[in-house]
């Protein structure tokens, strides 16, 4: 028996996977690596972007790894303990695909949702789940996170969480019980465009 | 370009969309409110357990409204209450009761632990015949899920990939572990939860406990088992003791059917059964006796 959609379903799964991967780096410091995700920093430096989790960091310098493993050093140009998150600049030595941010439409409930990070040390792990809460408008402005059904690890930290085509719903950020937590894409544009205006040289 | 991946997404995002409408909130115990399903039009189905009060029930319905709302009825044994609204018209869910899910099926569990809904995905990871509750009752069939429970999992709807619900779950069934209550074990007890108010169950006071019968006793009755169930425990003025059941007596066979287990007796006991006589045949002082005990109905929350 062939199951043709099963199929398909794997090999566009696989393939999404695979992008998101080259959209998400190892950021390491002291410790276990966390992730980040390459930022299109708009920058005319020269220079390219990682966003990451600020509990991700320890210091001012990290070491960053592509996904074909090249290393770069990078430096905290911002960081916000309070949202969790902090971006690194480095010189990149070839181009890089960055993330696209989800603009709209709107998060739907039950969408499904692709998070990319590096458990134990298992670079590029994938892990699918759905949306679990989308925050109705009267509870307050804009939602503080995406809530998640996906069983994420240590080691997600700061690594994308994805809509089916690729494009950034969050940054994941905490375990809540099997909940994933993650800073909602818009939220951090918002805060790298507050912190982060690049100065040309 | 629209994949598979995509497709899967957007029906999901259907699927829930159209069986949240008819998933309440429930406002009866203290802390985070339960979930409940809009049944059937102007009946919440929710779970026992996390009712934990009969007055002063509020329900939030999908559009953010709270209302109130009365409770019809509760049976402890599936973990079931249903509750009335007044002058509410919004949707019921499609019910799938044609098609039993199949292991392996993919499956959402929805909640509204507040005013947001709530959704987890998973698989229907185990399928069998029916099986009764700790306090007896029958359940038309076990469905068990491979999900994660969050706030607000108890009440809720179980629904397929097209939004169809299956049962309501619950984690008070069976040690915490989730569970479906499929949908033909609801629509069979909310029926009788708004007719009645109860559920209806036999019950002959007593308390037993598993014996193996001495092999040479066993061979001078002639039993077909060696396991049978001595009496413990026998409620005073209850069916057993008024029909001279006595404690210490070795209950082998309830009409006809060998008894080697405590739910062998619960199986005997359905609704229909108060205030007709079942044959008993029991050891007593190494003879075999044969006796007719008539089932009481259940007083609320009591054993067999």
């Amino acid at each position: 028996m062939t199951a043709p959609m099963t199929a398909r379903l794997a090999r566009e799964l696989a393939a999404a996977v695979d992008e998101l991967r080259r959209m998400t780096v190892q950021v390491r410091t002291r410790g276990p690596a966390g992730a980040g995700v390459l930022w299109d920093s708009e920058g005319s430096n020269g220079s390219a972007l990682v966003i990451t989790n600020a509990h991700v960091l320890r210091g001012d310098q990290a070491t960053i790894e592509l996904n074909d493993g090249t290393v770069a050093r990078a430096q905290v140009v911002a960081r916000d303990a309070k949202r969790d998150l902090a971006a690194l600049e480095f010189e990149p030595s070839r181009e890089l695909l960055f993330v696209v941010v989800r603009d709209s439409p709107p998060l739907r409930l039950g969408e499904v949702v692709i998070a990319i990070g590096h458990p134990g040390g298992l670079v590029g792990a994938a892990t699918l789940g759905i949306i679990h809460r989308v925050e109705q408008e009267r509870e307050a402005g804009a939602p503080r996170w995406i809530r998640a059904d996906v069983r994420l690890a240590p080691g997600f930290s700061g690594g994308p969480l994805a809509d089916t085509t690729g494009r950034l719903v969050g940054v994941n950020t905490m375990m809540q019980g099997s909940l994933a937590l993650a800073v909602p894409a818009a939220a951090v544009e918002a805060w790298v465009r507050r912190s982060h205006t690049p100065v040309a040289r | 370009m629209s994949t598979v991946l995509q497709s899967l997404s957007t029906e999901l995002a259907d699927a829930v969309q159209s069986a949240g409408r008819a998933v309440v909130a429930i406002h009866a115990r203290r802390r985070i409110p339960a979930s409940g399903v809009h049944w059937r039009p102007g009946v919440i189905v929710a779970t026992h357990h996390t009712i934990s009060r009969d007055e002063n029930i509020t329900v939030t319905l999908p559009d953010g409204t709270t209302v109130p709302a009365s409770l019809a009825g509760r049976d402890p044994s599936t973990d079931l209450a249903a509750l009335k609204l007044v002058g509410q018209s919004f949707p019921t869910p499609s019910i799938r009761l044609d098609t039993p899910p199949k292991v392996g099926e993919l499956v959402i569990a929805l909640g509204r632990p507040g005013p947001s809904l709530t959704a987890s995905w998973g698989v229907v990871s185990r399928v069998d015949g029916p099986w009764r509750t700790w306090q007896g009752a029958e359940i038309d069939s076990l469905l068990r899920l491979d999900l994660a429970i969050y706030d607000g999992f108890s009440g809720g709807p179980l629904i397929d990939g097209a939004g169809r619900v299956l049962g309501i779950n619950t984690s008070a069934l069976a040690r915490g572990v989730p569970v479906t209550i499929p949908g033909a074990t609801v629509e069979r007890v909310v029926t009788e939860l708004l007719e009645r108010g109860t559920i209806r169950r036999a019950y002959l006071g007593i308390g037993t406990q598993r014996v193996r019968v001495p092999e040479s006793l066993a061979r001078k009755l002639e039993l077909q088992g060696d396991v049978a169930l001595l009496i413990v425990s026998l409620e005073p003025g209850g069916p057993a003791d008024r029909d001279g059941l006595l404690l210490g007596d070795v209950l082998l066979e309830i009409e006809g059917a060998v008894v080697s287990d405590p739910a062998d007796i619960l199986a005997k006991l359905g609704g229909d059964r108060v205030g007709r006589p079942l044959t008993a045949r029991v050891i007593r002082g190494g003879q075999m006796k044969t006796l007719q005990v008539t089932p009481g109905e259940r007083p609320k929350s009591r054993a067999a």
